[in-house]
């Protein structure tokens, strides 16, 4: 699906490391593009640099080849219009909730009035009444993620990178907290890139999953996906629709997997 | 080469070294309070073979290292016993935490009266200083051989010594080697002090002794040699852990 | 015993073992077991202690001998938690300082109380400095590992919400380097006293280190001890003052990280 409104563009980004002296290739040829208020998903066997191209559009780090741009403006470091979700939730443990989903407000320089009410809209959309002041150490892993996603949303950056938001918590808590992510992400349309190892997850909440290819990660081939998201979660897993789109981007993903295990001795 | 840049490295001691002797040439300071490096340095060779220093380091070596040994098995034993038995646990507990962190030098004056002024004073200071550390890393490896360890141990037919020598022991070995690390220079710095409080000779005797008659340029050489000391007694405890536990992961 | 919960509970059970031995040591001392010209049964002990703490004479030592030893450790952090968190941020300050720091660490502290009496002479200057010295490596150490050991995530994460260098320093690099500061001044708090003591021993003309010494020349072994008693509260009391604000400003931390208390 080429996008007629671009709000990210990766092209020809190669990343490459060099470890005792040897260098390998962890991306080649990447090229993706992303609309404005596109919600697209990257799927890969682990290893293939998945991450690394999200850390690339966060800014955290360079690339060895090949331009990103988002919003227009070609990324040189970290920024605000670029939120970023990481696995390990990322919070900083010295705060409590309440300063941990304002730690940016304060940043941008918002007056204090502004920064309470927006911490305390998403201290109530999140659920994370009664826990204001709580650190995060009192917290469970799923509210841990909870407070991770309020402190992105809260200071509204346009872009959104999920690096595999949901992989350390259980599976009950990971479906309950995609379907905030969905929540969120209808009330307000942001484009999206997330990163995850979890099919069933990139397809019920992307437009579009991207699947990378083992070392050196290309993007080898993409889904757009259609789902009707104004019905339930189980009308939702349990149509045909689903099932199809799941079904093809799954078998997408194992032909890579088993490349990779075949040709891993190359 | 590798060796040529490691050495590089060290460019901010040769700094010093240079900003020291210079100081101590261009007379900014007078040599009775910093003599030059290279005057500390070339007294070396003369006070190493007339056996001003092999003499006295032998003394603070033998004084230093009966006291850890003494430390060591005191300490491990009494932190077996308080990771086993309960008892002994309530006992010591408050005792330990009252004793580890105080400055064991104020005891001094109770072990000259004790037990005089030569060997045993100071040997008794080293022990009580590094009997602690040994204590609560014994305790705290003894606590981490897990009771499903212990029972598998005693089906396959473990006699109760076993259990300590065979089981509790190694599986406590990575904690008591950090034990080690630490009471090593605490051992050393001990010894020195002891000496150089009550005398009766050492590194330490001799240190007060030189500084008394301003013999600068011992001192200094002293000082390089407790450094020295020090530094080789740190290396050869690391290159122990570093054989004794193989097995250990990280 | 932490079923008790209450602090006064943990106290109450600190300190039934131990009036058990002191109890045991004065039937013994009673029963003339023990040679109470050497080792002063606890009465005697208590009782001289009593005396010492009546007078305003033990207090001016052992208030001097506290003051060089958190006068030595404040010097000590002063310049030991700024450095090390320079040589944690700045690669060419690491350079120049870590091998001054590695050079100097195997040196036995009290070794410069010596040297230190030929340039300063005998009294605070010496004791003071001697402390600040024998504490600095320490405080650099721990700052420093602090500093290191700061999640890389949380560093990227300030970024990304629009944090600049400077402000990392105070949002991220000195909050998770807490742990190590606080860790750093607690080895340093125990080097604190004993180099205080150790140079008052081997040369002064106030403190406790010296008061020791003067009871032990004149013979008065239950002032010793009761001057030993009172050091080693003291130097408890000072611990555990430390563990209790390291307690409270590390209330955020996971347990498994371990508090520095025990």
């Amino acid at each position: 699906m080429p996008a007629t409104d671009p709000n990210i563009v990766i092209s020809d980004v190669s990343k490459r490391f060099e470890r005792r002296g040897q260098t390998f290739t962890a991306l080649e040829h990447v090229d993706m593009q992303v609309a404005q208020g596109e919600f697209v998903s990257i799927v890969g066997p682990s290893g293939c640099g998945k991450s690394t191209l999200l850390y690339m559009l966060g800014g955290f780090v360079a690339p060895s080849g090949g331009q990103l741009s988002a919003g227009g403006k070609p990324v040189t470091g970290p920024g605000i219009d670029r939120g970023v979700v990481f696995q390990e939730y990322a919070l900083f443990p010295w705060l409590s909730v309440a300063d941990n989903i304002g730690y940016a407000l304060v940043r941008k320089g918002l007056p204090r009035a502004e920064q309470a009410a927006i911490v305390a809209r998403y201290v109530d959309l999140m659920g994370l009444r009664g826990f204001e002041t709580a650190y995060p150490r009192e917290l469970s892993g799923g509210m841990k993620q909870r407070v991770a996603l309020a402190r992105t949303f809260a200071y509204d950056p346009g872009i959104l990178l999920l690096d595999e938001p949901f992989g350390a918590l259980d599976a009950q808590t990971r479906e309950i907290m995609q379907d905030e992510l969905l929540r969120l992400w209808r009330s307000n349309r942001k484009t999206v890139v997330m990163v995850t190892h979890d099919v069933d997850e990139a397809v019920y909440l992307s437009n579009r999953v991207c699947v990378m290819s083992h070392r050196p990660g290309r993007i080898v081939e993409e889904f757009p996906i259609d789902l009707d998201h104004s019905a339930s979660r189980e009308d939702v897993v349990v149509s045909a629709t689903y099932r199809d789109q799941r079904n093809a981007v799954w078998l997408a993903v194992r032909r890579q997997v088993t490349r990779a295990s075949g040709g891993a001795a190359a | 080469m590798r060796v040529l840049l490691s050495l590089a490295k060290l460019y901010p001691l040769l700094l010093v070294a240079i900003a020291w002797e210079l100081a101590a040439r261009a007379g900014l300071v007078r040599p009775i309070f910093l003599p030059p490096v290279s005057t500390v340095i070339a007294a070396l060779p003369a006070l190493f073979w007339s056996g001003d220093i092999l003499a006295p380091l032998g003394t603070s070596l033998y004084r230093a290292a009966l006291g850890l040994a003494v430390a060591m098995i005191v300490g491990i034993g009494l932190g077996f016993l308080m990771a086993r038995v309960r008892w002994i646990k309530w006992l010591l507990d408050p005792l330990v935490s009252l004793a580890f962190p105080s400055p064991k030098v104020a005891f001094l004056p109770i072990f000259v009266l004790w037990f005089g002024i030569d060997h045993l004073s100071k040997i008794a200071l080293v022990a009580i200083t590094c009997v602690f550390p040994f204590i609560i890393a014994a305790e705290a490896g003894a606590r981490t051989v897990s009771r499903t360890q212990l029972w598998a141990a005693e089906t396959m037919g473990t006699s109760r010594s076993g259990l300590v020598f065979r089981i509790i022991l190694p599986g406590s070995l990575p904690s008591l080697m950090s034990g080690v690390r630490i009471a090593v220079p605490f051992a050393l710095v001990s010894a020195f002090t002891a000496e150089m409080i009550a005398g009766g000779g050492g590194l330490g005797g001799d240190l007060i002794y030189a500084q008394r008659f301003f013999e600068t340029t011992t001192v200094f050489a002293l000082l390089l040699v407790m450094l020295v000391t020090g530094y080789l007694a740190d290396a050869l405890v690391l290159g122990l852990r570093r054989r004794v536990l193989r097995w250990h992961e990280g | 015993m932490s079923r008790l919960g209450s602090l006064a509970g943990r106290i109450g059970s600190g300190l039934a073992p131990i009036a058990l031995l002191l109890a045991a040591w004065q039937a013994l001392s009673w029963a003339g077991a023990i040679d109470s010209t050497t080792l002063p049964a606890p009465a005697a002990t208590l009782a001289a202690l009593a005396r010492l703490l009546e007078g305003r004479g033990f207090f001016v030592d052992l208030g001097i001998t506290v003051l060089r030893g958190l006068g030595g450790l404040a010097l000590g952090a002063a310049v030991g938690i700024p450095l090390g968190l320079l040589m944690a941020v700045d690669r060419r300050a690491e350079g120049f300082f870590n091998p001054l720091v590695k050079a100097t660490y195997s040196l036995p502290k009290t070794a410069l109380v010596p040297l230190f009496i030929l340039w300063f002479g005998i009294g605070s200057v010496t004791n003071v400095l001697a402390v600040a010295l024998s504490t600095v490596l320490p405080i650099i150490i721990y700052t420093y590992h602090g500093v290191q050991s700061a999640p890389k995530i949380l560093i990227w994460s300030a970024r990304a919400m629009g944090t600049t260098e400077r402000r990392l320093l105070w949002d991220v690099l000195l909050p998770a380097a807490q742990h190590g500061i606080l860790t750093g001044l607690r080895i340093g708090l125990g080097f604190a006293f004993l180099i205080a003591i150790a140079a008052e021993m081997i040369a002064a003309q106030l403190g406790i280190g010296k008061l020791l010494f003067m009871y032990g020349e004149t013979g008065a072994y239950d002032f010793m001890f009761a001057a030993v008693t009172a050091i080693v509260l003291a130097a408890y009391a000072a611990d555990r003052a430390l563990v209790a604000v390291s307690d409270h400003l590390l209330r955020w931390q996971e347990p498994a990280h371990g508090r520095t208390g025990s």
